[in-house]
């Protein structure tokens, strides 16, 4: 019997429905045209006027820090948290742990941001890069969390138990067993992390602080007045770096796994 | 068997946290003056605040917002630290009310005698006590001047058949509904009921002739034809008119709205002394003509004018004539009263 052909066409679609707006995007980028009203020539007057925006740069730059710090962070808890739910799942403090882990996934992004801004307040927190840094931890935790605990349910712990029977210490067998058994759950965790922090406009628009304007924030406040092809520009050059590090992430995991063997 | 590798995990955690927050920490060290401003994105020319900078030895940190009301939620709720904002007006009689704002001192504003005084005639704090207004803009009509036949400014132009699905006004309830009770002859900032129904009745009966309401994408639109007349603010129409010189912008005859973009200084502001003489810089000629022309914006200094763009200077729809403009209005924060509107404005937008 003939394969049907309806699966690949509803795929052509939903790709075509995903990258489409993506891809005008990068064209009007480099359309001279500042409101995209008609293609009026090539032109990298955009990326050039870009260098000059001292601005978004510093913007950009509070992101990345930002980001970075919070990808970290937020997998080291994310993951002890998960460990922790998953080794004592049955236990009633753990099932209080898991919602409280849980939470932040449902509750609407504009209540977190301003019930942390109020806490804050309240506690006398200067509001600033380091208000966005913890907001960001405390929602990107729950995912990471999630994430790596999905990997932990399909884990047999008969091997972490067979290398300490073998003599492995804690460590050794943190790093030589349960860290490349879990890396697809971390990777997983941490890109997600990290996006979701560079992402992230009502929760780190209430708690960012003066002098703490992040890409987000900034990118907003241009569609309002400013110049929208330049954030045609900043988008496309963010887009290059995301899929270079997708593709050098793909790249690595595929090695880890032959190298692994498992 | 017990893992003991969970309880040592902690010990890293507090090592990492440590050196995030010293990161953090050794980011805030200040050791110049340090003037927060809270603004809109491109509203400020850049060189203006580098020489500012230069002049006074000191830093000027900009941050954005991109609505008055997110703005006002956050510094309701209690964020600090920013020295100059830049609200709409009726915000600003919002924030006054609410003790957000700090007086000014008028002894260190001398350039506050270059205020236009035609301007301070409808604004809402006339005296200046707590705001200088900063940029203005008008809302009007724009249209191809090719496209559309026998353009006549007037509000009246929403009704004209043959323009039928290539309008579009702003999806902003005091702007259309304020067209509207212009058009009828009332106040835009009217809250009698009985007014608001006529003006209902006269959008519902605008609406059949738009293709939608729309705040953004109305400028791309009219820029490649697929709009013929459209509601819009006259500072993003100046920019369009840059790409496409077939757009024209007037003011309807029957009068429109005039926004205005306020300083104000917060009352939690540290660096008030450096607030104020930035305050005093914006106003200088100048200075406020170079803004303007940056932001293509008017900024209601009557000795800048001279030097605007020509764009600007012999543009009707900016500069409007004298009865016209005193039949213009500013948006006055409604109170209570806003309930009113949000109905009428439910009530056209449920509409088929």
């Amino acid at each position: 019997m003939k394969r049907s052909r309806f699966p690949l066409l509803i795929m052509g679609l939903v790709l075509l429905f995903f990258y489409l707006p993506i891809i005008i995007l990068v064209i009007n980028s480099f359309n001279a045209s500042r409101f995209g009203s008609g293609w009026q020539g090539f032109s990298l007057i955009w990326y050039r006027r870009l260098l000059h925006e001292p601005e978004i740069w510093a913007a950009a730059r509070n992101t990345l820090v930002i980001a970075v710090l919070v990808t970290i962070v937020s997998l080291i808890l994310g993951t002890t948290s998960a460990l922790a739910l998953h080794r004592f799942a049955k236990s009633r403090l753990q099932r209080v742990h898991y919602t409280l882990i849980y939470t932040p996934l449902v509750v609407p992004e504009i209540l977190m941001g301003i019930s942390l801004l109020m806490g804050f307040v309240a506690a006398g927190v200067g509001l600033g890069l380091f208000t966005i840094f913890l907001a960001h931890v405390t929602f990107c935790i729950s995912y990471v969390a999630l994430v790596v605990l999905g990997r932990l349910q399909d884990f047999d712990f008969s091997v972490v138990e067979a290398a300490q029977d073998l003599g492995a210490g804690w460590w050794a067998t943190a790093r030589k067993v349960l860290l490349p058994m879990l890396a697809p759950g971390l990777a997983a965790g941490g890109l997600l992390a990290f996006t979701l922090s560079v992402d992230d406009f009502v929760i780190t628009f209430f708690v960012a602080g003066p002098g703490a304007t992040t890409l987000p924030i900034r990118v907003y406040s241009m569609i309002k007045h400013g110049a929208t092809p330049l954030i045609n520009a900043l988008s496309t050059i963010l887009l290059v770096l995301t899929f270079t590090i997708v593709l050098v992430s793909q790249r690595l995991s595929r090695s880890n796994i032959l190298e692994g063997g498992v | 068997m017990k893992r003991r590798k969970i309880p040592s995990l902690p010990a890293a955690i507090q090592v990492l946290a440590l050196a995030a927050v010293s990161i953090f920490a050794v980011g805030c060290k200040e050791k110049t003056a340090v003037l927060h401003v809270y603004t809109w994105a491109d509203y400020i020319k850049p060189e203006i605040v580098a020489r500012f900078e230069k002049d006074n030895a000191c830093k000027v940190v900009i941050d954005t917002f991109d609505s008055n009301e997110a703005m006002y939620a956050k510094i309701k709720a209690g964020a600090t630290g920013y020295d100059i904002i830049t609200p709409t007006s009726y915000m600003v009689s919002l924030l006054q009310v609410q003790g957000m704002l700090q007086p000014l001192d008028k002894a260190l504003l001398p350039n506050l005698v270059h205020v236009d005084p035609d301007y301070l005639k409808i604004a809402i704090d006339k005296t200046m006590d707590h705001s200088v207004p900063y940029m203005l803009t008008n809302t009007g009509i724009a249209y191809l001047k090719s496209k559309v036949k026998d353009f006549e400014p007037s509000w009246a132009m929403f009704d004209r058949a043959d323009l039928k699905g290539r309008m579009v006004m702003l999806n902003d309830m005091r702007e259309t509904i304020g067209g509207a009770l212009k058009f009828l002859g009332y106040s835009l900032n009217s809250t009698s009921e009985d007014e608001l129904a006529q003006a209902r009745d006269i959008v519902l009966r605008w609406k059949k002739n738009l293709a939608k309401f729309e705040n953004e994408q109305y400028k791309t639109g009219l820029a490649s034809g697929e709009f013929l007349l459209v509601h819009g603010y006259s500072g993003d129409i100046l920019q369009v008119q840059a790409e496409n010189k077939d757009i024209a912008f007037a003011m309807p005859k029957e009068g429109g709205t005039i926004s205005c973009d306020d300083l104000v200084i917060t009352k939690t502001a540290k660096e008030v002394k450096l607030a104020h003489a930035f305050i005093n810089l914006l106003h200088d000629p100048q200075v406020a003509s170079q803004n303007s022309n940056f932001t293509r914006y008017l900024c209601p200094n009557k000795d800048a004018y001279s030097q605007l763009d020509e764009s600007i200077r012999d543009n009707p729809g900016i500069f409007l004539a004298p009865e016209l403009r005193a039949k213009c209005e500013i948006l006055a924060d409604l109170g209570a009263d806003n309930a009113k509107w949000i109905k009428v404005w439910d009530e056209i937008k449920a509409a088929k």
